[in-house]
């Protein structure tokens, strides 16, 4: 007697749940038309042959890697005032030293003590093999580490943060 | 419409579901079904609705459409478990309560930066790996139809692997932000396939010896497939190296290839899974007659299904004993169980939903902004569609069946919990990356 209802309710159960998922599907078909979905966009240009689909998908959020301004900037640093800014460009070497691009007055580094080195969209730390260590994010720095907008470069007492644009 | 309310609105169509689902088990089984069992539909809204009020509060950003789908999945699987058997559906729901408490911990935890779990990566790792390797531990372990999956304490039994599935993508993700320049930059070409660097090789082929060893100490390959594709998946995203994946494919067919060959309960499964209607294969003990009766009852569901509650799931043979039909049908089988008496219409239904949520996850990761962010989405995304394919393959004759479970469908504490974390994970990276997108 009962037997229509529960045929009633198991066809409704069934377009309950399609008609859910085309909602869903709704907004996911939009953020396909925008274009904006980690792809690439068409404008874009080539990533470089070393890019990894990361780099790509980060692409698309920050509008292109040849906008991208890597800088460091001071926290604390012995004769620097902190919210001072040294921009990276395609390379540079913190250290006591006359060669170094970022010069610290900091009893703890050694002459070419760090090297900044940009690779496409990312810029890796790599530590030069001194005496007293690089840190990120307080982690001494064993090999070439990828840096993020945000992450903190110490080296002695001199603390710096890195920013990409 | 800001995120929370479109939350809301989605989950309208799960409550719906829920108490139609229940209305009509009800109409159907109402000889054995007592009438307080209709309050677990009712527990079960409320704890979606107390899951809404914690997000508006702690994730205000996160993906609004995430929780409801995983909602609607978890509303399918306790419908038809309440058709299976109401004390299954009061332990369910149960399990939910807990659920959510964990699932309310990990965000509250680790609401203000998920990313200290970089921290303490390795001693994720190493838990990973113990659990793991707790189903072989005598006295507590219990090995079932050869696979060593589950752990006894006591009354309680639980699944390792679930949660370890968790520690090992976050390892991973954390390993794969810090190395995978380098396994890139260092990449050496020969014989046209690119090589990593040996150099940074090294825990790389700890992973992979890991994910080998547990083949070997688990005996199943359906569940070493979902860690290895997991893990294989962090890797192609974090490089962008297709020959990396190739090559550790090509491993883990090696490994499978093997293992084949040393275990007698792996050749059972692939000859059961190649000739399932083999009368002998049929009849034998821990044969074929799972897989078929999963066949004829999927088969029996035909375009629209048998409705709720006609499913014949057990009937009762000589002496009054009951013959399950479809064996585990809660667990493993509950894939067939939604085919037969919801159709091929409802079991679309099902996979659409898996794969709009597992679409919503790799948007997620597409919107985070740092490495670890990303890879962690992408990551606890990947093992979580493999585990579908994994079980949806198994029960389907698309790959030998092994005994995972459907992810917020099928009874199972363990697997509750864990897929609540994993939720509270990418609404976590989702809450961030949204809100940075924003400002």
């Amino acid at each position: 007697m009962l037997q229509p209802v529960s045929v009633a309710i198991q066809f409704g159960f069934l377009a309950v749940i399609y008609l859910f998922l085309l909602w869903v599907s709704r907004s996911a078909l939009k953020d396909l038309r925008r274009g904006d979905y980690g792809g690439r966009r068409a404008a874009s240009p080539e990533p470089p042959p070393d890019a990894t689909g990361l780099h790509a998908a980060s692409r698309a959020i920050h509008g292109g890697g040849e906008d991208l301004d890597p800088r460091l900037v001071v926290a604390r640093a012995p004769g620097h005032s902190p919210g001072m800014e040294y921009d990276v460009g395609e390379s540079a070497v913190l250290g006591r030293g006359d060669q170094a691009e970022i010069r610290l007055e900091d009893p703890f580094a050694s002459a070419r003590h760090a090297r900044l080195l940009r690779q496409g969209a990312i810029v890796v730390l790599e530590d030069m093999g001194s005496t007293n260590g690089t840190y990120l994010n307080e982690e001494l720095v064993t090999g070439p580490q990828p840096l993020h907008p945000g992450d903190r470069v110490r080296i002695g007492d001199s603390e710096f943060v890195f920013q990409d644009r | 419409m800001s995120a929370r309310n479109r939350e809301l609105l989605a989950l309208i169509p799960a409550s719906l579901l829920v108490t139609g689902g229940f209305t009509a088990v009800f109409i159907e089984r109402h000889n054995v079904l007592s009438n307080g069992s209709l309050t677990y539909g009712l527990v079960f809204l409320g704890l979606c609705l107390a899951a809404h009020v914690l997000l508006r509060f702690t994730l205000p950003d996160a993906d609004p459409y995430l929780f409801p789908l995983f909602a609607v999945l978890a509303c399918v699987g306790l419908v038809m478990i309440y058709r299976i058997d109401e004390t299954l559906a009061r332990q369910q729901a149960q399990w939910f309560v807990i659920g959510l408490g964990l699932f309310a911990g990990t965000i509250v935890l680790l609401r203000d930066d998920y990313r200290v779990l970089e921290r303490y990566r390795y001693t994720i790792a190493a838990a990973g790996l113990v659990l793991l390797l707790l189903p072989r531990v005598p006295g507590i372990g219990s090995q079932v139809n050869g696979a060593y999956l589950g752990v006894r304490l006591g009354s309680l039994t639980f699944q390792p692997a679930e949660f370890a599935k968790i520690a090992i993508i976050i390892f991973l993700a954390s390993y794969l932000r810090d190395t995978r320049q380098l396994l890139v930059i260092g990449a050496r070409r020969f014989a046209g396939i690119t090589f990593p660097p040996l150099k940074y090789l090294g825990p790389l082929l700890v992973v992979w010896g890991a994910a080998m060893a547990m083949l070997f100490l688990i005996q199943d390959i359906g569940s070493s497939l979902m860690f290895f594709g997991g893990f294989l998946a962090l890797l192609y995203v974090a490089t962008n190296r297709l020959s990396f994946v190739t090559i550790g494919l090509g491993m883990f067919a090696a490994g499978s290839w093997a293992l084949y060959q040393m275990r007698p309960t792996i050749q059972n499964r692939v000859d059961a899974w190649l000739h399932p209607f083999n009368t002998p294969l049929y009849d034998r003990v821990g044969g074929s007659y799972q897989l078929a009766q999963s066949l004829f009852a999927q088969a029996d569901g035909g375009i629209f299904g048998q409705g709720f509650g006609q499913g014949l799931i057990q009937v009762s043979g000589q002496g009054g004993h009951m013959v399950q039909l479809l064996p585990a049908a809660q667990t493993d089988l509950i894939y067939a169980v939604i085919t037969n008496e919801l159709g091929l219409v409802g079991a679309v239904g099902v996979i659409c939903t898996y794969l709009l949520a597992v679409e919503r996850g790799f948007k997620i990761a597409t919107l985070a902004k740092d490495s670890f962010s990303k890879l962690l989405a992408t990551g606890l995304t990947a093992v979580f569609a493999l585990q579908v394919f994994v079980i949806v393959g198994g029960v389907t004759k698309v790959i030998p069946l092994t005994g995972v479970t459907l992810p917020f469908i099928s009874y199972g504490g363990s697997s509750i919990l864990a897929n609540f974390v994993l939720l509270a994970l990418l609404l976590l990276v989702s809450d961030r990356a949204r809100r940075e997108v924003r400002s």
